[in-house]
């Protein structure tokens, strides 16, 4: 079973959705059924993996696989294998995507249009993220990364909102051009890279445990930490780095390569919102985790500072944005922006207080955008308008949902006793700590991004106050409007995610034991090797 | 008289190498002989050209071996190897699929002997022409498939047909003159015509390099007129929109990967190694990164699909070039790779194309519903739009990754900035390309048209689309299939 069940993880969404695909389009109710039932196969799979998973070692439940093995004479070999594998990075993510995955589902129950084609996107899109988290060869991890756009794409532009097309193009174009930048390295890390488990033949290899070690780098290979090539201004892996940041923050997203976001979460329909918000994103982070950061580790060093202070400007700006917002879905995506930019933050301070926090945000975040566009779907569900002036007094007609709106604010805010407390602290401890041990980011830094909690009270307290406070009442042609409170399915899906958000902020220990060997690994290696690096070049 | 002899035996044993183009010979002379006597709708006449085509394709790769290994011909006027026994493998396989097309195209099929006779004349053409190594060979294969593609392209005897293949014409009247001037002050220079030779190299080394640079250059736009690559490229959007659709799948294919076969040849040739005093590598990198440019932004602005793939043609000549332009063995190899995967991606979408079209969609427009309407056809159309792209998981990904592998080991070896230009601009494109080649898909997806009744989707092109799409498919995750095949071609001058 261990060695199997990632695959199995991986496979069974797609052997599904192959099977949706032959099924007539009548049979609208087996797709939903077939898609929660894989939904529950994968959490009975994860909790198979979590109790064999031990947070001691690094890397488990690896499978290992020759996929493309490619004789081309006098340049070498060609290789990329199909090989998967959990540790403290992607374990936490992996969690997050089942159980999101399985929130969207019943998020979908309503869904009337061309139900087949949807349940049959959505489980290859489940396939593919469930395939970047886990994949540890850069071409399957590059397949799964583009394999997630045609059908993230269709489901923006086929069940979306009234401008959906301009959105999901957008999204498209935006997401496809990050994927050129990281194809560039790719290709150029491949050609610099050698298995070096294979003596007498030149092996070029897409591991990314090879790529990640500096000497198994060709020598006198454009990538080649020892002989730097010089393009311009920077040297070859500078570019090399600053390419891969630039292509996985435009996922994150960071700004100014953002504007994606708040167009394709406003029009995409309240499950989609929910997986682009919560797992998406994410990749962005794990890319720069997995990839920029453990390749690069000489330019990280490098330029650390800069990506702590896109992170902060991320913070900041977005977190203005949201304020400013007056449509609640835009401002949940602003608050988005703002949220991630911690990631960044944490990545950027190279301490295994920030790195625990990046991860640990990543996973809070995951929880919590789920939550806040659920419950935005909730008050579209009944007035198709989610315009924050139309709505006041919501409390006195819905006092279930306003309660989960609370829990919600409370959590993306970073009040404590919630989960997106513990991951804040922790990215603030590592990058005020940064400096200390000759880390990239300065302490002010650190103070100036505090700034961010305070704007994310502001517009969550004024939000909850224009919206649920006040005597009841409803503008716009809405007046007549019937609000009924949370009902049964709502309360299915709100109810895990409240309690999650919770648990994770009241007893964290548990996350924190699955991250905190790959944060310190992670921490010491890339600043020791970036260093180093960096010294003697 | 021993001479004579001598003589008779060196062309009785080259005619031994010759069996596939005696084939195809014979063929024209049937396939006309047969319109004599036949009603002119016949499907007999597709049937005979699809099997001399076939027999032609199999004589090759049954007896892969023996045209494989270099051998001089004529007196040195061609040379059969395995880098044009390839090709002409891809020739032929595009002439049967063009042959298919052209069956189920079901109105409008007029005067169908000369139509496959002059099918025939161009894939006989194309074959002689990627195994010259004469410059007099050059220029009368080339010829043959140009008067042959000019008539050809004004099969639809219409108004707009004739106006498209008289633009052909002009043009590639002027393109060959052009090349032919090229070609004599080459001869002027060198004393010599067979530009594989060592003679040849030699007395380029010494010469005038402006004078040298522009008779290369000259003989070097007649080809690029036939790959249709910027700045020779104007003629193919008038000439894609005018003729009937099997043959522009067929001249965006068997001419332009000729075209591509003999400019690998002629440059690699000029370049003397690397020892002559022109950057050509510099050259072809520009006229990949024009090509890739205008075809993709042109194409930006297209309404009708048959001008969309046009101007798409223009930026995969690009593409190929950019193989080329590795100077490098592994890169010939990978453009080889790209040219059969650009095979099949184009017949998957002109086939389709033709097959939309009968049902009256013929702008970008009319394409609204259409996923409802032909569910399986829209979605095989949607992966061949996909590959053309080059996204994962299509094998259209594999060939885009190959071709800028060896541009990156090319910049390796040698420093060139160019080279770094011409791979972001390759890429940066891949993203411009999807622009247009979402715009069938999302116009059958997302728009929606006014009926739903579904079409039957038990056609024959059903059938050709989920073949070729499996077959791209299969070469995503198993390139090796075809590749470690191509890596035993071993590319001489």
């Amino acid at each position: 079973m261990q060695d199997i069940a990632l695959s199995l993880l991986l496979f069974t969404p797609l052997l599904v959705a192959f099977v949706v695909l032959f099924l007539p389009s009548t049979a609208a109710t087996a797709f939903r059924y077939l898609t929660l039932a894989v939904n529950f196969l994968q959490v009975i799979i994860l909790l198979i993996i979590l109790r064999a998973y031990d947070p001691a070692l690094a890397l488990q439940f690896v499978e290992q696989q020759p996929w493309i093995t490619l004789d081309l004479g006098s340049w070498g070999v060609l290789k990329a294998e199909y090989f998967l594998g959990l540790d403290g990075l992607s374990l936490p993510l992996v969690i997050l995507s089942v159980f999101v995955m399985l929130i969207a589902t019943i998020s979908s129950w309503k869904i009337a249009k061309n139900v087949k084609g949807y349940f049959a996107l959505l489980l290859i899109l489940n396939a593919a993220i469930i395939g970047s988290f886990t994949a540890l060869d850069f071409l399957l991890f590059y397949l799964f990364f583009e394999f997630m756009l045609l059908p993230m794409f269709f489901l923006i532009a086929l069940w979306g909102g009234p401008k959906r097309e301009y959105a999901s193009i957008k999204f498209f174009l935006y997401t496809l051009l990050g994927s050129i930048f990281i194809l560039i390295v790719m290709i150029g890390l491949y050609t610099s890279v050698h298995d070096p488990s294979v003596t007498g033949k030149l092996v070029h290899s897409f591991n990314v445990l090879h790529m990640s070690n500096a000497t198994n780098f060709i020598s006198n290979s454009i990538l080649d930490p020892n002989n730097v090539w010089q393009i311009g201004w920077y040297t070859a892996r500078q570019w090399g780095f600053l390419l891969l940041f630039v292509g996985f923050a435009i996922k994150l997203p960071m700004v100014p390569f953002h504007t994606w976001l708040p167009d394709a979460h406003v029009e995409a329909p309240t499950p989609i919102s929910v997986i682009l918000a919560a797992l998406l994103l994410k990749i962005g982070g794990y890319g720069l985790l997995r990839i920029a950061f453990p390749i690069f580790p000489d330019s990280a060093v490098y330029f650390g500072w800069f990506v702590g202070l896109m992170g902060v400007i991320s913070i900041l700006y977005g977190g203005l944005n949201a304020m400013a917002s007056k449509d609640l879905k835009r401002l949940i995506a602003y608050s988005s922006v703002s949220h991630m930019g911690f990631v960044l933050l944490g990545v950027a301070s190279l301490t295994s207080e920030g790195v625990a926090g990046s991860v640990y945000q990543m996973f809070s975040h995951g929880i919590i955008s789920a939550m806040l566009f659920l419950l935005a779907g909730v008050i579209y569900d009944r007035t198709g308008n989610r315009m924050i002036g139309n709505y006041s007094g919501l409390s006195t007609k819905m006092p279930g949902f306003t309660v989960f709106v609370l829990v919600a604010f409370f959590a993306s805010m970073g009040l404590p006793g919630f989960s997106g407390f513990i991951a804040e602290i922790m990215v603030f401890l590592g990058a005020f700590k940064s400096n200390s041990i000759n880390g990239p980011l300065h302490e002010s830094l650190a103070i100036v991004a505090t700034l961010g909690l305070l704007i994310g009270a502001t517009y969550y307290l004024w939000t909850l106050q224009r919206m649920f406070f006040g005597p009841y009442n409803l503008k716009g042609n809405l007046s007549g409007a019937h609000m009924p409170d949370v009902n049964q399915r709502e309360y299915s899906m709100l109810l895990p995610l409240a309690f999650v958000a919770l648990f994770f902020g009241i007893y964290p220990q548990p996350m924190i034991t699955i991250i905190d060997p790959f944060a310190k690994h992670f921490a010491e290696f890339v600043l020791s090797a970036g260093k180093s690096l960096m010294l003697n070049p | 008289m021993t001479d004579l002899k001598e003589k008779l035996e060196l062309i009785g044993m080259s005619l031994s190498f010759f069996i596939p183009e005696l084939v195809l010979t014979s063929g024209i002379l049937l396939v006309v002989f047969l319109g004599l006597i036949k009603r002119e709708k016949d499907s007999l006449l597709t049937l005979v050209s699809i099997l001399i085509f076939a027999s032609s394709f199999l004589s090759i790769a049954l007896n892969w071996e023996a045209y494989a290994t270099p051998n001089r011909l004529f007196g040195g006027l061609v040379r059969s190897d395995d880098f044009s026994a390839y090709l002409k493998l891809l020739f032929d396989i595009a002439a049967i699929l063009s042959a298919i097309m052209t069956w189920r195209k079901t109105n409008n099929q007029l005067h169908l002997s000369e139509y496959y006779a002059l099918m025939m004349a161009i894939v006989l053409g194309a074959h002689i022409l990627v195994m010259s190594t004469n410059l007099i060979m050059v220029f009368v294969s080339l010829e043959l498939i140009s008067i042959s593609s000019y008539m050809l392209a004004g099969f639809s005897f219409s108004k707009r047909g004739a106006e498209g293949s008289l633009k052909y014409f002009v043009f590639g009247s002027v393109a060959s003159a052009i090349m032919l001037y090229g070609f004599t002050l080459l001869y002027g220079f060198t004393g010599t015509l067979d530009f594989s030779s060592v003679e040849f190299v030699q007395q380029l080394l010494g010469k005038n390099s402006i004078a040298f640079f522009i008779a290369a250059l000259m003989a070097i736009a007649g080809f690029l007129y036939k790959i249709a690559a910027a700045p020779m490229h104007p003629w193919s959007p008038d000439v894609y929109e005018a003729a009937p659709m099997p043959v522009i799948a067929f001249l965006s294919v068997v001419p332009k990967l000729a075209g591509v076969g003999i400019l690998t040849k002629f440059i690699l040739a000029i370049n003397s190694f690397g020892q002559s005093t022109v950057d050509w590598q510099f050259l072809l990198c520009l006229i990949s990164i024009l090509s890739l440019t205008i075809g993709n932004f042109a194409a930006l602005w297209q309404k009708n699909p048959k001008r969309l793939m046009a101007y798409s043609s223009i930026a995969q000549s690009g593409f190929l070039l950019v193989g080329i332009a590795s100077f490098q063995q592994q890169g010939v190899h990978f453009m080889l790779f790209y040219a059969s995967i650009y095979l099949l991606m184009n017949f998957l979408v002109f086939s389709y194309l033709q097959y939309f079209e009968s049902f009256g969609l013929t702008t970008l427009a009319s394409f609204s519903g259409a996923g409802r309407k032909f569910p399986w056809a829209s979605i095989l159309v949607l992966v061949g739009f996909v590959a053309l792209t080059g996204l994962p998981p299509t094998a259209g990904f594999t060939a885009k990754l190959f071709v800028f592998t060896s541009l990156w080991e090319a910049y390796q070896v040698t420093g060139k900035e160019i080279l770094l230009w011409l791979l972001i601009f390759g890429l940066i494109n891949t993203v411009v390309s999807l622009f247009y080649y979402l715009r069938i898909p999302y116009y059958a997806f997302i728009k929606s048209g006014e009926s739903s009744e579904k079409a039957n989707n038990l056609t024959v092109e059903n059938f050709i689309g989920l073949t070729i799409v499996l077959c791209l498919l299969l070469l995503f995750f198993n390139p090796g299939l075809l590749m470690g095949w191509i890596n035993k071609i071993n590319f001489v001058l």
